[in-house]
């Protein structure tokens, strides 16, 4: 249970890492929060022949709000969202999903942006990145690009990022009067989610809807958007009918937490709690 | 390579290959015993130290991380033969059998109220959860913290 040696580089730039990772040709791995690199060297999963560790580069974290996003560094720590004003006030979705990433010893470490690069299918952060719709910044030898959320996940621990590009900030939009609720199952208190669902909307002042959206992780070799409303009334039809199309996407595996059939079982289950959830704080 | 880490304030210099994780430095290196191994997949959380005043998983750091970072271990609660207010608070509460884990439930609410927080019920156990203990069942646990903040109630985070 320890790491198999490596080279340990501590780039001090953004630009530096980069290169770095072109020099390895994809034989080496960045070292950000370290809560998912760590166990799987440990546990020698990952031999890489170089940690790239960008723990040193200044100016990688942070949270600010600016001209309608909420912009927040790869390296802003899973702690700092969870203690943002700006995230608890204009991102109450992503607040509320940080305080279900593993525990107080993992939120101190663990970073939004490797979360993303991670891309654990049942993980929280890639959820909201999705549900929120999120731009992924990613720097590569090129420069910089822009990923929307919704194509940054391909598969299991699989993202459309190129060993040599690395994740460097992440938009939010600020969508003023936008309410959001997320549901999970999961076995244990910190636990990795069996099913997540999201939902988010902007609600008038009469009972309707416009921009509803549900997500889910868990459920899908990726989190996906389950069902897009530009108006609804969120009437138990429209629920019911959201849960089919969430159960239709859905794509489940068998694990050792859940299997497929019964992660089936719960996506209509989840997706009228999480509905009633949101109707709910819109009423509050 | 040559490491420099400050542990409960002191300087050491050591020369170790980045792999080495802080846990091991700790314990093998430095001799401070005080922080344990479990699972060394940061589940158990056996290990915890403070990183800058915050817990994090020993078992989760390389050892070339922590260099110009302040690190805190248990050692420090009492270095003479006078228990600290919280692990006094542990003796009275019984939280407490066999003692491995005891290190990452001492530290993280230390931390905890250095962050000016004293959290207490579901709350204190969310706070705690990062650190597993197979013997008491987690009650006295957390009575032995909620008693420490009931007697600092009031007092300035320390």
């Amino acid at each position: 249970m320890k790491p198999a040696p490596f080279e340990y580089v501590v780039p001090r730039s953004p630009d530096e890492a980069v290169a770095t990772l072109g020099r390895y040709e994809g034989d080496a791995r960045i070292l950000a929060g370290g809560q998912s690199l760590v166990p799987m060297l440990n546990m020698r999963l990952l031999r890489p022949a170089a940690i790239v560790d960008v723990n040193r580069i200044e100016g990688l974290g942070g949270v600010r709000a600016e001209g309608g996003e909420v912009r927040i560094g790869a390296l802003a720590r899973y702690a700092d969202l969870e203690f943002s004003p700006v995230v608890a006030e204009r991102l109450p979705l992503l607040a509320e999903a940080v305080a279900y990433v593993g525990d107080r010893q993992v939120r101190n470490r663990g970073t939004l942006g490797g979360s993303l690069a991670q891309a654990d299918p049942s993980g929280e952060m890639p959820l909201v990145a999705l549900a929120l719709e999120a731009s992924v910044s990613v720097l590569g030898p090129g420069g910089d690009r822009v990923v929307p959320a919704g194509e940054l996940f391909l598969g299991p621990y699989q993202t459309s990022l190129e060993p040599d590009e690395m994740i460097t900030e992440v938009a939010f939009p600020d969508v003023p009067g936008r309410v959001g609720a997320l549901v999970e199952h999961v076995r244990r208190h910190g636990d990795f989610a069996v099913l997540a669902v999201a939902a988010s909307g902007v609600p008038d002042g009469e009972g309707s809807w416009s921009s509803a959206r549900v997500t889910l992780a868990g459920v899908g070799p990726h989190p996906f958007v389950g069902a897009e409303l530009s108006e609804t009334a969120l009437q138990p039809d429209d629920v019911e009918a959201v849960g089919r199309a969430c159960g239709a996407a859905a794509d489940p595996a068998s694990d050792v937490r859940a299997s497929a059939e019964y992660r089936r079982h719960l996506v209509p289950i989840y997706v009228d709690r999480v509905l009633a959830e949101l109707r709910r704080r819109r009423a509050a | 390579m040559n490491v420099r880490l400050t542990v409960n304030g002191g300087d050491h210099r050591l020369d170790v290959e980045p792999r080495r994780l802080l846990v091991d430095v700790l314990r093998h290196d430095l001799g401070l015993h005080g922080t344990h191994v479990g699972c060394e997949q940061g589940v158990c959380g056996m290990c915890t130290v403070l990183f800058d005043g915050e817990p994090v998983k020993s078992c989760l750091m390389l050892a070339p991380q922590a260099e110009g970072h302040e690190i805190t271990t248990v050692e420090s609660l009492a270095p003479g033969d006078e228990l600290h207010p919280l692990q006094e608070a542990f003796r009275q509460e019984h939280g407490l059998q066999c003692g491995y884990c005891t290190p990452g439930f001492l530290l993280t609410a230390l931390a905890a109220e250095r962050r000016g927080q004293r959290p207490e019920g579901e709350e204190l156990r969310a706070e705690l959860a990062g650190t597993l203990c197979r013997c008491t069942g987690y009650q006295m646990i957390v009575a032995a913290v909620e008693r420490y903040f009931r007697e600092r109630a009031g007092a300035p985070p320390p």
